[in-house]
């Protein structure tokens, strides 16, 4: 099976949760099920063809990997967005897309006889990855809790509302979901809503976290959402001194922070080892790896091609390289040498990079 | 049965081992959820001759340390304390966060120039939450408290400790002068209970006990007793618990290996604690939980009880004689369960002291605890 290859997946139903979201369930034939297993949190990349052309992109399981036979993930309409809209609008039961196998470093490993508690949080589209990971802790652990902290701009917006209810009836022990609306509607079929107002800013993960402590010590923390959410709550989290090897982020759409400063490219010959393929490749200054390995037709690994998702990670082992933006590396990863491709501009003559 | 010599009741050796073997290397009762509310509070532990601290960090986590400067093995915080901003040692002042690690020594640069102060932070021990109760380990990579507690859950009451409220006046500390293991054959022993206490806990029916082992741990079940269960509306001391329904009633009275008892019964949540002094001395600490209530309630509810309960259930204290010190007199079956630790661990002393033969059942109880303790001396 290579790390880059996409596999045809039936779509089997197309379902909306919210209006403005379109939920996609895949069946996956008996002899891709192995391959296509996951870890609660991962990811699809998914090619379209939309209006002709291909587009990439990647979405988060929210289906539960130990109880859904079926995968699926949730694609909510993003305004002027090529593939979302197409997938609100034209995506039908019946319809055939390309998908890779599950990937992502963003997952919770449970275990039955685990004793952890796990604060999430979530914003609009970002309870897709942390839905799965929610729905896993309490079907396959028997003594972990889960607290959810999930934001949406209104009563109407909430994807997985009717489900989280149910779930925190059927678990009242373990799960505790705390909703807060950033423009509850007033006028609105619904009652008057009576939750928290706002988003979820720094002194918000402080009430949470101190009307919540932990029962089982064991605390892991998992952010979805929005770029300047996600750093924000993370340094909440930090300044609460929870260890920062707890705390796990996965980013969703939001304008990615371009890293400061001018970067001094050169020309370069680059030497990649594509999965064990030597390609070797003269970048022009300017163009980024990956751009070099794509027209070299050599079929590597990307889908965001903004530096978010992590697809076409590399680790550089001679020479330098910089990125334009860095959203999927933490800064530990960076100083070992791990390069997004889609972002990694060559700043030395030789590099040598590996892809494994 | 000799399971356990003499000397296990009585030698320093044996006590040292102990204390090293069974006491550094298991999960140790340090205290209620509620004893520690803020970040910044904390208690101390001693498991075996390991003192061990439990604070609440900023992000209401626990962490325990050992009670141990790094410097030159001053113990840092005494007892209880409330919002500590730091670990402040009090011989040299060198300076701890909240999360162990070492932050300031003072004229580092002149007396300490190569100390690599974020490589030093205070010994980790292991803390967690289990059943309302925080536990303890001194090792940092301690057995999952969930494993080691595995299978005991429903053996135990229905009760959400952390949903009642603690009764201070209940609070109960003797030093008892008798070995750990003395007093816990006597709080599992299920042979005494219509004997040395059939006139102080006969509303319990112990004819019908259940009662073994589960890994290390014991359990035991027992019934209301007719007369009490018939009246209990007049009888029962306290406001009934509300998860207690006429389903789960009874009494739980487990002991979790190796010092702490509780006793989960229909209106009242109760720990018991040992704490091994010497050899032939032990601090027993109890504490008791009661389910949330006014003043009026209590008040009308241990009136009535009390107005109502030597005219039904009979009974009153083991011998009716008049010595107001005799603890047999006493009407309190702690008391009655002290007199006969003491007179036990009195006995050993005897050479001709022998135990001709011990209950099948009801006292087998007894010689499987010997049975664990055993095995976890053996193991060094």
């Amino acid at each position: 099976m290579s790390a880059t290859q996409f596999y045809p997946l039936k779509v089997v139903g197309i379902d909306k949760p919210i209006k403005h979201a379109t939920t996609i369930t895949f069946e996956v034939p008996s002899q891709l099920e192995e391959a296509f297993q996951f870890y609660p949190g991962q990811y699809l990349n998914i090619k379209f063809r939309v209006k002709g052309k291909e587009a990439r992109r990647c979405y988060s399981l929210n289906s539960c990997p130990y109880t859904d036979q079926l995968l699926q993930v949730t694609v909510k309409r993003v305004k002027g967005g090529l593939v979302s809209n197409y997938v609100n609008d034209q995506l039908k039961v019946g319809d055939t897309l390309d998908v890779m196998v599950p990937d992502g470093r963003f997952y919770a490993s449970v275990d039955k006889e685990e004793y952890k508690t796990y604060f999430l949080f979530a914003a609009g589209s970002g309870i897709t990855p942390i839905f799965s990971i929610l729905q896993s802790v309490l079907t396959v652990t028997t003594y972990s809790s889960v607290y959810l902290f999930y934001g949406n701009k209104n009563q109407n917006t909430i994807i997985f509302k009717e489900k989280l209810d149910e779930l925190e009836k059927q678990y009242p022990q373990r799960l505790k979901v705390v909703h807060t609306l950033s423009e509850p509607k007033v006028w609105t079929v619904w009652k008057q809503w009576k939750g928290r107002k706002g988003r979820i800013d720094p002194k918000d993960v402080e009430w949470f976290i101190s009307n919540h402590p932990p029962t089982a010590q064991d605390a892991q923390y998992f952010i979805c959402g929005p770029g300047s959410m996600n750093l924000s709550i993370r340094k909440a989290l930090i300044g609460m001194d929870v260890p920062e090897e707890r705390i796990h982020i996965e980013q969703f759409g939001g304008a990615v922070e371009a890293l400061s400063g001018d970067i001094n490219a050169v020309d370069a010959e680059v030497s990649v080892n594509l999965f064990g393929q030597p390609h070797e490749l003269f970048v022009p200054k300017g163009q980024t790896i990956l751009e070099v390995l794509k027209e070299a037709k050599a079929d590597p690994p990307y889908s965001c091609e903004s530096g978010v998702c992590g697809s076409c990670m590399a680790k550089v082992v001679k020479g330098k390289a910089e990125m334009k933006a860095c959203m999927a590396l933490d800064d530990d990863e960076v100083a070992e040498g791990m390069i997004l491709t889609c972002q990694a501009l060559p700043t030395e003559a030789k590099v040598e990079v590996i892809f494994e | 049965m000799p399971i356990l010599p003499v000397h296990a009741y009585t030698s320093q050796e044996w006590f040292d081992k102990e204390q090293r073997v069974i006491f550094g290397n298991t999960w140790q009762f340090a205290g209620l959820i509620e004893d520690i509310q803020e970040p910044g509070d904390y208690i101390t532990v001693q498991c075996g001759n390991q003192n061990i601290m439990v604070l609440k960090g900023r992000d209401q986590r626990l962490r325990a340390f050992h009670n141990l400067c790094r410097h030159r093995g001053t113990q840092l915080l005494r007892a209880v304390g409330k919002k500590q901003k730091a670990i402040t040692c009090p011989y040299h002042d060198w300076t701890y966060n909240l999360k162990g690690e070492l932050v300031s020594v003072p004229e580092k640069e002149t007396e300490f120039p190569d100390l690599e102060l974020d490589k030093i932070c205070l010994h980790k021990a292991s803390v967690d939450v289990w059943r309302g109760m925080i536990w303890v380990h001194p090792r940092p990579d301690a057995p999952s408290i969930v494993k080691w507690f595995e299978g005991c859950e429903e053996h135990l009451g229905p009760h959400d400790p952390t949903r009642l409220v603690e009764y201070p006046d209940s609070t109960y500390e003797k030093v008892i002068h008798a070995n750990w293991k003395i007093i816990i054959e006597n709080y599992i022993d299920v042979y005494h209970l219509a004997h040395l206490h059939s006139n102080t806990l006969q509303m319990y029916d112990h004819a019908k006990a259940q009662y073994g082992f589960v890994g290390d741990h014991y359990v035991f079940w027992e019934p209301l007793a007719e007369k009490y269960l018939n009246n209990l509306d007049k009888l029962i001391p306290f406001k009934r618990i509300a998860e207690m329904t006429d389903e789960y009633i009874g009494a739980y009275v487990p002991w979790l290996f190796p010092s702490l008892g509780l006793s989960e019964t229909e209106s009242t949540w109760t720990i018991f604690q040992v704490i091994p002094l010497a050899p032939d001395k032990t601090k027993v600490i109890v504490r008791a939980k009661l389910e949330p209530m006014t003043n009026w309630e209590y008040y009308t509810q241990s009136t009535k009880s009390m107005a109502s309960w030597h005219g039904i259930m009979g009974g009153k204290t083991k011998y009716g004689n008049t010595d107001p010190d005799d603890p047999m007199a006493s009407g309190d079956f702690m008391a009655e369960d002290v007199f006969a630790c003491e007179q036990q661990q009195k006995s050993l002393k005897n050479p001709l002291f022998s135990v001709v033969a011990t209950a099948k059942h009801q006292e087998s109880t007894v010689r499987s605890f010997q049975k664990v303790v055993k095995r976890w001396m053996e193991q060094e």
